[in-house]
């Protein structure tokens, strides 16, 4: 009786494990299959869904004009999209699924600095390219060949809000809370840190806190008695409006700002009326979008119903970048195409002009500052690299 | 001064909703000595539940809370009857293990019925600042949400020490195996605690929706907290429970304000370690006698 229960459960468990096994082996070279890591579940679901978006529609209007010419031939391009639950051990999962069960040809993502960071190693020593889309720490890219992004990094992005605060703000003295556990939050802070004091100003606060945490009255007090004219919060959008919130409440009135990671439809549902007045910088700005970008607006609120967030936006350039690499490189070869991405030149995307130096997996491009007003995001000022 | 007065409303207020959790952690082990470590997930179901009773039916504020109450309360009831009843004279670590399992289960039953977004549930509560001095400042919500968490304390110690029900369950907490030859009916009374910790520690988490923020992950962190805190205070005592909580909020919050933030974790549990050296069974913990 026994035995034959345990019987039973062991034929069970290697028959799904054949069965799991056997659709992963599939290795037609029909179609183009490119990997996608995302946050699809956990904190960042909500940049899960517009890197899912993204793709889809990137997907879609690919094939639509036929695909990509490889080899003579035209073939179809296919996402397959993971979860990797902005998790780095589940990240490294899932670059790891990608290249040895799926054989993509190269990677999209993933988003948090955190995880495209733990998913990098895999690409590189498996020479399979990766475009980050939205993670700006630059320990990413660094010392990595098969390693690109999409956006600016954070020692620019850093330094232009640090310029916005001091000049435009007008502000002397600045607090900081951020994140300490995670790659970006903490890389940006301490740029900002850097670039405020260079500029003469004074870090009047250097506060920290861990990933989940909901209660930052300890440190808000303590904030709160510096008398900061600004506070900053390069923290990710699900947490920001609780911060605000909880700052407001012990009666800190200083400006506050931002950096992109508040750029998602979630910050204004979660925060509403506290983020008035509030800036951000940002790799976008939707309303003075030029006629790519307003094209790319256009198509992707028809389909979803809502207007893209910069990890989107960013989504899709990574996604024209490949097309484009795949196309000169004309073969289905991952050290073809990563060659064909870094030599990248004036590639006109929806958030800006991207060209790669040999040796460097990032491109330069500007930012813009965004002014929260009437419960949208608005265009304030651009920052040249 | 000011900022130390400050602090010290902060730690109160986090206090409270540790303590909320960590009366349902003690209650339960004083009574079936299981570590129910489903229990920072009812915190989480509770809080979900009052998120969807105001945000869905709009009910005033006293409504959300006695209605959330009394639903984790049938959910607490329930975990225990299809769970832990039949594992009651099996060994703990069978019951701890389905306890986990149990938690598991909720959290992404939780997450598919809802999605993984960060919520917060709608201020109910008035969140005008009220400047008490100089340089110290508290919002209607906190001073309520701290009263209201206190006298609850109050009513369950009220409840354990001068009612028949609550002699029973001291009775039971004593010992198990004797009281059902004195007519005690022992599956009433292990409901009524679990009744009892899950409807307080919904409690905490409509306080914690409404100061805070909701996930449906959010009891694993928080659990771990309250349990230290009612293990700290002495785990099976009610009065452990809240002490052991207070501290806790204490030693994190003013680790932060005068050593750094970096540091709140390590500095708290370190110093907790410290305090379980001293007392090995708690602070209010005593190695036999009574325990509620």
């Amino acid at each position: 009786m026994g035995k034959i229960k345990v019987f039973l459960i062991l034929s069970l468990l290697i028959l799904v494990f054949v069965v799991g096994c056997g659709s992963g082996s599939n290795n037609s070279i029909d179609e183009l299959k490119i990997g996608v890591s995302a946050p699809l579940t956990g904190d960042l679901a909500a940049t899960g869904a517009s890197t899912k978006n993204a793709v889809l529609l990137a997907e879609e209007e690919i094939n639509s004009s036929g695909g990509i010419k490889v080899n003579g031939k035209m073939m179809k391009v296919k996402f397959i999209i993971e979860d990797d639950e902005n998790k780095p051990e589940t990240t490294a999962t899932v670059f790891q699924k990608l290249i040895s069960q799926d054989r993509v040809l190269a990677i999209i993502g993933s988003q948090a600095s955190k995880c495209s960071n733990a998913g990098a190693p895999i690409a590189e020593s498996n020479k399979i390219p990766q475009i980050t889309p939205w993670s700006t720490n630059p320990n990413v890219t660094k010392d990595r060949k098969y390693v690109f992004r999409a956006c600016f990094i954070d020692p620019f992005q850093g330094k232009a809000v640090a310029l916005f605060a001091y000049n435009k703000l007008g502000a002397k003295k600045a607090a900081v809370l951020y994140d300490i556990a995670s790659d970006y939050n903490k890389g940006i802070a301490e740029v900002f840190r850097d670039e405020f004091s260079n500029l003469g100003g004074q870090i009047v606060a250097f506060e920290t806190y861990n990933t989940k945490d909901t209660d930052f009255s300890a440190q808000l007090t303590k904030i709160k008695a510096t008398n900061p004219d600004v506070l900053f919060l390069p923290n990710y959008y699900n947490e920001v409006p609780l911060q605000i919130q909880q700052a407001r409440k012990l009666g800190i009135d200083a400006q506050i700002i931002g950096a992109d990671a508040w750029d998602n439809p979630e910050l204004l549902k979660l925060g509403g009326e506290l983020l008035e007045g509030t800036y951000f910088s940002n790799h976008y700005a939707v309303d003075i979008a030029g006629d790519k970008s307003k094209a790319f607006i256009e198509k992707y609120k028809n389909k979803y119903g809502e207007v893209p967030d910069a990890a989107a936006a960013l989504t899709y350039d990574a996604a024209y970048i490949l097309f484009g690499a795949i196309e000169r490189a004309q073969k289905a070869d991952p050290q073809a195409i990563r060659d064909a991405i870094a030599s990248t030149k004036d590639f006109e995307g929806v958030t800006g002009t991207i060209s790669y130096n040999e040796g460097s997996g990032d491109p330069v491009k500007g930012a813009v500052i965004i002014k929260i007003h009437d419960g949208k995001f608005i265009y304030d000022s651009s920052v040249k690299p | 001064m000011e900022i130390i007065i400050q602090q010290l409303i902060n730690a109160v207020q986090l206090g409270a909703v540790y303590a909320l959790i960590a009366l349902g952690y003690s209650m339960v082990y004083g009574i079936i000595r299981l570590i129910n470590f489903a229990h920072g997930d009812i915190f989480m179901v509770g809080a979900f539940i009052g998120f969807l009773l105001a945000v869905k039916f709009k009910l005033p504020f006293v409504f959300i809370l006695l209605l959330t109450m009394f639903l984790t309360a049938l959910l607490g009831i329930a975990i225990e009857r299809i769970a832990y009843h039949k594992l009651r004279n099996a060994h703990r670590m069978s019951l701890v293990i389905t306890a986990l399992g149990v938690g598991t289960f909720l959290e992404n039953l939780v997450r598919l019925a809802v999605g993984p977004q960060t919520r917060q549930i709608p201020a109910q509560l008035s969140n005008n600042i009220l400047h008490l001095t100089n340089g110290i400042v508290v919002t209607e919500d906190k001073l309520l949400i701290i009263g209201i968490s206190i006298m609850l304390m109050i009513v369950l110690w009220l409840f354990v020490n001068k009612t028949l029900i609550g002699k029973a369950m001291r009775a039971v907490a004593d010992n198990i195996d004797v009281v059902p030859l004195m007519g005690i009916n022992v599956d009433m009374i292990v409901s009524v605690t679990f009744a009892i910790g899950s409807a307080l520690a919904a409690a905490g988490g409509i306080f914690f929706g409404q100061s805070y923020s909701i996930e449906p992950y959010m009891g694993i962190d928080l659990g771990w907290k309250a349990f230290i805190a009612a293990v700290v205070g002495g785990i099976g005592s009610i009065e452990g429970a809240v002490v052991g909580s207070f501290i806790l909020a204490g030693i994190e919050v003013f680790t932060v304000a005068y050593l750094s933030s970096n540091l709140k974790n390590g500095i708290a549990f370190a110093l907790l370690i410290i305090l379980l050296v001293i007392w090995p069974y708690g602070i209010m913990g005593k190695p036999s006698l009574k325990k509620v």
